[in-house]
């Protein structure tokens, strides 16, 4: 058998799947939702307007220049912004911290002061303040030790130690970003298996089987049906990711590292590598039915395989990426095309263990393509009654 | 192209479908391929296609083995439906044509020609299930023979149809065999396809039975019934000259004689006129449903003669 005649075939077949699954209203509604979705993600953060940070610091009289330059230049490094109140007297800015109207308020008098604090406040903003202060008493006493303004921006520029987040995940926000991609990947894999599921069996039951098995290789049906329909699920899977990668990349969304770009994509990689673990499974099965409405039953074993798999990555993994279990379900090929891409956006997990499970879902789905074959040429072919599974494996 | 069935065994489990079936389907003779319910009809057909793999026997076209390339020039039609139902009339036979290897705009012109010839030019865009049944059939056999194939095997294709459209039906087939296609069908209506096919196949229990040209079996099966229509009370002494021949059903005006092969049903009838007026007469050859209880009355005797 030559690629020359085998392809043409699967590939009217998958036209034909394409076409009709993507003339029907409910995957363009479907595939409209999820379009939806993916471009309120690059939206509504937009009309939600400006995430960063805002504090007012109530003041008594002049700010000292030195104060107002360190606060600044410490909003520029936090990602926040500062405004000065000014008040006439400390009985006005300390009312003002109380009623909420300040963050903050200084009152200082020869070389000492009073910070007042909203009692159930942040510390935060206070904590900025008082290093303001501090650093700039600190430049006043140098100066009055006679040290050039070299020597002191020396001294100042001792740097802090450095901050390392040790949580569960390198970042929330790109977690959050897995977890969304583990939801739309369960839906649009189980989506698509049932469609595949659905095609088979209609094809099985209305006999266009036998026609088709006349002139067509059962692995020709199987693999053009799965292509066919797999396309009509990426394009769904793409409708939400798309806008929502673009929306991260041009920094419109949220507050998430361009690292979640590449979570989004790793999604769609998925999806495909999903596809070709499951959607065999699916065709094989649908094939055992008798009727198209035994089709739910039939395709149950592997929509519990699915479910299973789902519910570990956003129950066990989501906790703890880096457990034992999340790390083994992240690589075994039924899990890993929903457990990986939730435990990758953790960003703690080595890259080859990555390679290790693209590696072994590809090989798995080698293995199910060439089993789910044989049980559907079998099936297609066992008319009448219902097929038991041991009969299309054995026979 | 002769298409041939040589010794076809195939088994379901415990279940013998067919146990060794021979067929020979010749060209440009419109062949019908008879037995009950449950004969073993549409197995040999699936086998004969190709669909699965028989556990032994094999089939020859031309005496050759058949390849899977020699069933892109093949027509299919199965039993009932076999059709997409959500998909366009149109769009269903251009697939089919496409599936058998014609490029796109040949399956396109193959398809709007067979629509036109079956009636259903106009029906191009309509869904299949938005078809009346009749529309349906006639698009399933446009389904067969869009592409135009060398061999057109179909599955009951009579099965359920008014009499109109068996008529047009018939003709559709009878075009291909006069245009030298090999052509199949299978139908458990005896009687209904009597004169529709030149030869048959009768299988029975998965195994042939009787297999011919319709005209040579008739008249070959020694069963031939003289219909003699006489004035009422007419008398029948004249009878005992033809001690072989036996009465198959006496009414008032009416006798139906059977006569065997060495008797001459003219000199019945010259014998039954000069005895008295003869108002309606007729020689009957067997019907195939007959002749397919004689064959299986045969075989069973046979064996059971080997068993004892």
């Amino acid at each position: 058998m030559s690629t020359g005649s085998w392809w043409p075939g699967a590939r009217l077949v998958a036209g034909r799947a394409l076409a009709e699954g993507g003339s029907s209203k409910s995957w363009r509604i479907v595939t409209l939702l999820m379009l939806l979705a993916g471009l309120a993600v690059a939206i509504v953060p937009r009309l939600l307007g400006s995430q960063t940070p805002q504090y007012t610091l109530g003041v008594v009289g002049d700010v000292p220049a030195g104060l107002s330059t360190q606060l600044q230049g410490a909003a520029a490094l936090g990602d926040f912004t500062v405004n000065i109140a000014t008040y006439p007297d400390a009985a006005a800015a300390e009312q003002a911290v109380r009623d909420g109207d300040a963050d903050a308020a200084l009152v200082e008098t020869d070389g000492a002061g009073t910070l007042y604090v909203s009692a159930d406040g942040s510390a935060t903003f206070p904590a900025i303040v008082s290093q303001a202060v501090l650093a700039d008493r600190i430049t006043t006493t140098l100066q009055g030790y006679g040290l050039s303004a070299t020597e002191i921006a020396a001294i100042r520029a001792t740097p802090p130690p450095e901050q390392v987040p040790v949580g569960k995940v390198a970042n929330e926000g790109r977690a959050a970003v897995g977890m969304v991609v583990g939801i739309v990947l369960y839906l649009t894999l189980i989506l698509t298996g049932t469609t595949i599921a659905t095609a088979v069996a209609t094809e099985k039951t209305t006999r266009i089987s036998e026609v088709l098995l006349a002139v067509l290789r059962p692995t020709q049906l199987l693999v053009g049906t799965v292509i066919g329909v797999g396309v009509l699920g990426l394009a769904q899977v793409a409708a939400v990711g798309v806008p929502a990668g673009i929306a991260v990349l041009t920094g419109s969304s949220f507050d998430l590292p361009t690292a979640a770009v590449g979570d989004i994509a790793l999604g769609l990689v998925w999806f495909v590598l999903g596809i070709c673990v499951y959607a065999f499974l699916f065709a094989a099965m649908a094939t055992l039915v008798q009727k198209v409405t035994e089709v739910g039953s039939a395709i149950l074993p592997v929509n519990v395989l699915l479910i299973g798999s789902y519910l570990l990555a956003v129950i066990v993994t989501i906790q703890d990426p880096n457990s034992p279990v999340s790390v083994a379900a992240s690589l075994f090929p039924f899990s890993a095309p929903l457990v990986m891409p939730v435990r990758w956006a953790s960003g703690l997990v080595p890259a080859w263990q990555l390679g290790l499970a693209f590696v072994l879902a590809a090989g798995a789905a080698v293995g199910l393509a060439l089993l789910a074959s044989r049980i559907y040429a079998r099936g297609l072919t066992l008319s009448g009654r219902r097929v038991k599974l041991r009969e299309a494996i054995s026979g | 192209m002769a298409l041939q069935a040589v010794g076809l065994t195939q088994r379901f489990g415990d279940r013998v479908a067919l146990a060794g079936v021979d067929m020979t389907v010749r060209p440009g003779v419109l062949t019908g391929l008879l037995g009950p319910n449950g004969a073993g009809k549409t197995t040999l057909m699936r086998v004969m296609l190709g669909v699965i793999e028989p556990d032994a026997g094999e089939v020859l076209l031309d005496g050759r083995a058949v390849g899977f390339r020699d069933r892109q020039r093949w027509g299919y039609m199965p039993q009932d439906r076999g059709l997409y139902p959500l998909m366009p009339a149109g769009d269903q036979l251009v697939y089919m044509a496409r599936l058998h290897g014609l490029d796109k705009s040949e399956a396109t012109d193959r398809a709007r020609s067979v629509m036109a010839e079956l009636g259903l030019a106009d029906r191009w865009d309509e869904r299949v299930d938005k078809l009346s049944g009749g529309m349906q059939q006639r698009l399933q056999l446009g389904a067969a023979i869009v592409h135009d194939p060398d061999v057109i095997v179909l599955d009951e294709p009579f099965a359920g149809l008014d009499p109109v459209a068996v008529e047009e039906l018939s003709v559709t087939l009878r075009d291909r065999v006069t245009a030298g296609r090999t052509v199949v069908f299978s139908s458990h209506q005896l009687d209904l396809v009597q004169d529709l096919c030149e030869e048959i196949v009768m299988i029975h229990q998965g195994r042939t039975v009787l297999a011919g040209l319709v005209a040579d079996l008739r008249a070959a099966s020694g069963r031939r019934q003289l219909r003699l229509g006489l004035d009422p009370g007419a008398p029948r002494d004249w009878l005992a000259a033809f001690p072989d021949v036996t009465v198959a059903a006496d009414q008032v005006d009416a006798v139906r004689l059977e006569i065997p092969p060495w008797v001459d049903p003219l000199a019945v009838l010259d014998a039954a006129r000069a005895a008295g007026p003869v108002t309606d007469f007729g020689l009957d050859l067997p019907t195939l449903s007959e002749m397919f209880l004689d064959a299986v009355g045969d075989r069973a005797a046979l064996s059971e003669g080997a068993h004892a």
